[in-house]
């Protein structure tokens, strides 16, 4: 038999659940369609990421080979010369830069670092290409800090030494300029040839690609472009990208 | 989709979140049944059996959830139960089982009508026809002409009203009582209520089981609303709302224990005219009404509008390709007779108390395996499946003639799920056979 504590349980129990499904369908009612957003905001921001990493990855990984290769076949032409001195100089700069390399795996640098990056580069072109390189950097000292895509400048500099001083004799001048101009950053990368220009402007260079989709992965709210410009005097690339210190990410 | 288009009878214009897919179901499960049967079951069973009878309905809800997920991943673009039977069985099995669910509608057409043919005789004043009339005029409207989006408008109120009687009208009894009073009275009146190791509410509870499950997995009306509500969401929705349901019938049973204690009574169903006369508030009185009224309205129309729509579209338009037109004339036609027979046949047969619960408990019980085996399997399944059914419906109903009626029931499962079990067994042998050879 039913006590009466346990009768009056019960009474309450089957007076109260009632309300228990009232609210229940209540919260429903006010919630769901905002719960529905959040969760689809959600998976659209992890998708995104998802997507963005991905495709990053797979650029980088494009990316790489192609460096590698270029640089590869700058030392082999020094062991090819007999040239020991430069030629131990070059690999200890390569596994710098390739220390560099693997240690990064940011979807994003600093400019700083980038150009630490694109000296060990340098370096080991000047030991290959000696007296006939020249190259100066113009910086704009406020933006050190500011964030960029890893190898941006580098390809650029590559791309000058695949399309047009490797190619065709005579004085190497090549330029870098860093500077902020309103909200964005300019980097230009000027060199003096004209030969490779256009040969450079039909095949744009698989880098110059990468680098354009991932400056608008980076940046996909600001404008960014890409740009080959010939001149008489010689060819110089122009990237544009929002202007966004790394403090401030 | 154009205003006139056939779907929008069927389906509606949206599909439903967890929250509109809940009230719709709730529209449709809280029913005659519901309100005359739980207070039925409580004085059968006892306190014991009123709580099993909505865990029970819960159980059943939750595990048809699980089915219902598994049947929108493996029919897209289906509507109604008896397309989904079409993809699965032969003609002769189709046919069979369209019987069996056009017979199980009918009945459970007419239980709604009985049972608000008891409730207008009871509580109205003005004559039993003309309030029938009434009645079924009202269900034709929304259920029959209506469609689904009318259905949904109605649903809405009705839930409303719902939750307004079953939260506010036990809580204003118990206040104005008391519990103790109560229970004093139960114990001096009726004392086999609060007998708890009552076997006979176990054996009760273990048989609706059998019962409510196999309702639900024959429900056109719940299949169609499956289709409706957001793949991810089906599961979630039907699990919700047995929880939910099951909190009706309990605030029921309290509601009745209001009215039986401290006397004897003449019939389960006088309760409900006792109930009246103890409310004194008038606003409680009309809100008991309308909540009577309209859950057995809304339950009516969903099942007429379910029924309606397995006739057009999984009957006659096998028969002859219908324009949109032709259809909606049909359903005109057809829900239209559906009400004015029902309207007869209440009419004529004096409104009595029936065995509400358990009348067609065989057919349920014998037709869940071969449901399950329809859902679970792929490719189409021969003739002898669906027929389980049937045999299992006849070997209980024979057997409830010597015997009592849950051995029945029990029977009827026994029977069709062993001749599933069969056919599967011999259909993995004859796959094995094959795969060798």
């Amino acid at each position: 038999m039913l006590s009466v504590e346990a009768f009056s349980l019960n009474i309450m129990i089957a007076a109260l659940v009632p309300l228990l499904g009232a609210f229940t369908l209540l919260f429903l009612f006010i919630f769901e369609k905002r719960i529905d957003l959040l969760e689809k905001k959600t998976r659209e921001i992890a998708l995104e990421r998802e997507l963005q990493t991905a495709l990053y990855n797979q650029l980088n990984q494009e990316i790489q080979p192609h460096f590698f290769f270029n640089t590869l076949n700058s030392i082999l032409s020094l062991a090819r010369l007999d040239r020991k001195t430069e030629l131990i100089r070059s690999i200890e700069t390569l596994s710098k830069l390739l220390k560099f390399k693997y240690q990064t795996n940011n979807t994003f640098i600093t400019i700083d670092e980038e150009i630490t990056y694109v000296n060990y580069y340098l370096e080991i072109q000047k030991i290959r290409f000696r007296d006939r390189l020249h190259y100066e950097f113009s910086i704009d000292s406020n933006v050190n800090q500011a964030i960029t895509i890893p190898f941006i400048i580098q390809t650029f500099i590559e791309n000058a030494f695949k399309h047009s001083f490797e190619k065709y004799v005579g004085e190497a001048f090549l330029k870098t300029t860093i500077e902020k101009r309103g909200k964005d950053i300019h980097i230009t990368v000027w060199n003096n040839a004209v030969e490779g220009a256009e040969e450079l402007s039909r095949e744009r260079g698989l880098g110059l690609e990468n680098i354009t989709k991932r400056l608008e992965l980076l940046f996909p709210d600001g404008k960014t472009s890409v740009q080959l410009i010939n001149s008489d005097n010689g060819t110089s690339v122009l990237a544009i990208f929002p202007f966004i210190l790394s403090s401030e990410i | 989709m154009k205003k006139n288009d056939y779907q929008l009878y069927i389906s509606g214009a949206i599909k439903l979140g967890v929250s509109f897919g809940v009230v719709s179901l709730l529209a449709r499960w809280v029913t005659g049944n519901t309100i005359l049967s739980s207070p039925e079951t409580l004085i059968k069973y006892g306190l014991i059996g009123g709580i099993g009878y909505s865990l029970v309905g819960a159980l059943s809800s939750i595990l048809f959830g699980f089915l219902a997920k598994k049947i929108r991943e493996n029919h897209p673009g289906q509507h109604t139960i008896g397309d989904v039977l079409r993809q699965k069985l032969t003609p002769n099995g189709y046919w069979l089982m369209i019987t069996v669910l056009i017979l199980t509608s009918f009945h459970s057409l007419f239980v709604q009508a009985m049972g608000a043919g008891i409730l207008i005789q009871m509580i109205f004043p003005i004559p039993y026809f003309i309030g029938l009339l009434l009645f079924l005029t009202f269900c034709f409207f929304i259920g029959g002409a209506g469609g689904m989006q009318r259905l949904h408008q109605v649903a809405g109120v009705n839930v409303t009203l719902i939750f307004a009687a079953v939260i506010i009208i036990p809580v204003y009894f118990y206040i104005q009582e008391g519990v103790y009073p109560v229970y004093d009275g139960i114990k001096l009146y009726h004392p086999y209520l609060l007998y708890i190791k009552n076997t006979d509410a176990f054996w009760f509870i273990f048989t609706a089981i059998f019962v409510f499950f196999g309702q639900i997995l024959i429900d056109r009306a719940s299949w169609q609303r499956m289709f409706i509500i957001q793949k991810e969401k089906v599961q979630l929705t039907f699990t919700l709302t047995g929880l939910i349901w099951a909190t009706i019938p309990l605030a029921l049973s309290s509601l009745l224990m209001i009215t039986i204690f401290g006397r004897s009574f003449e019939n389960v169903y006088s309760l409900f005219s006792e109930l009246v006369n103890r409310i004194q508030s008038s606003i409680l009185i009309v809100l008991f009404v309308v909540f009577v009224f309209s859950s057995i309205a809304s339950a009516l129309s969903a099942e007429l509008h379910a029924t309606t729509t397995l006739f057009v579209k999984n009957i006659m338009e096998l028969f002859f390709t219908l324009t949109n037109n032709e259809k909606w004339k049909y359903t005109y036609f057809f829900s239209g007779v559906v009400c004015l027979c029902l309207l007869v046949i209440v009419s004529i047969l004096t409104p009595s108390p029936l065995t509400l619960l358990f009348f067609t408990g065989n057919i349920y019980a014998a037709v869940i395996s071969p449901m399950i085996y329809i859902i679970l399997s792929k490719g189409v399944l021969p003739f002898i499946v669906p027929f389980s059914s049937f045999i299992g419906s006849i070997g209980g109903y024979i057997f409830v003639t010597r015997t009592e009626d849950f051995k029945g029931i029990w029977l009827s499962f026994t029977i069709s799920t062993a001749l599933c079990l069969l056919v599967l067994i011999y259909k993995t042998i004859t796959r094995n056979n094959n795969k060798l050879l």
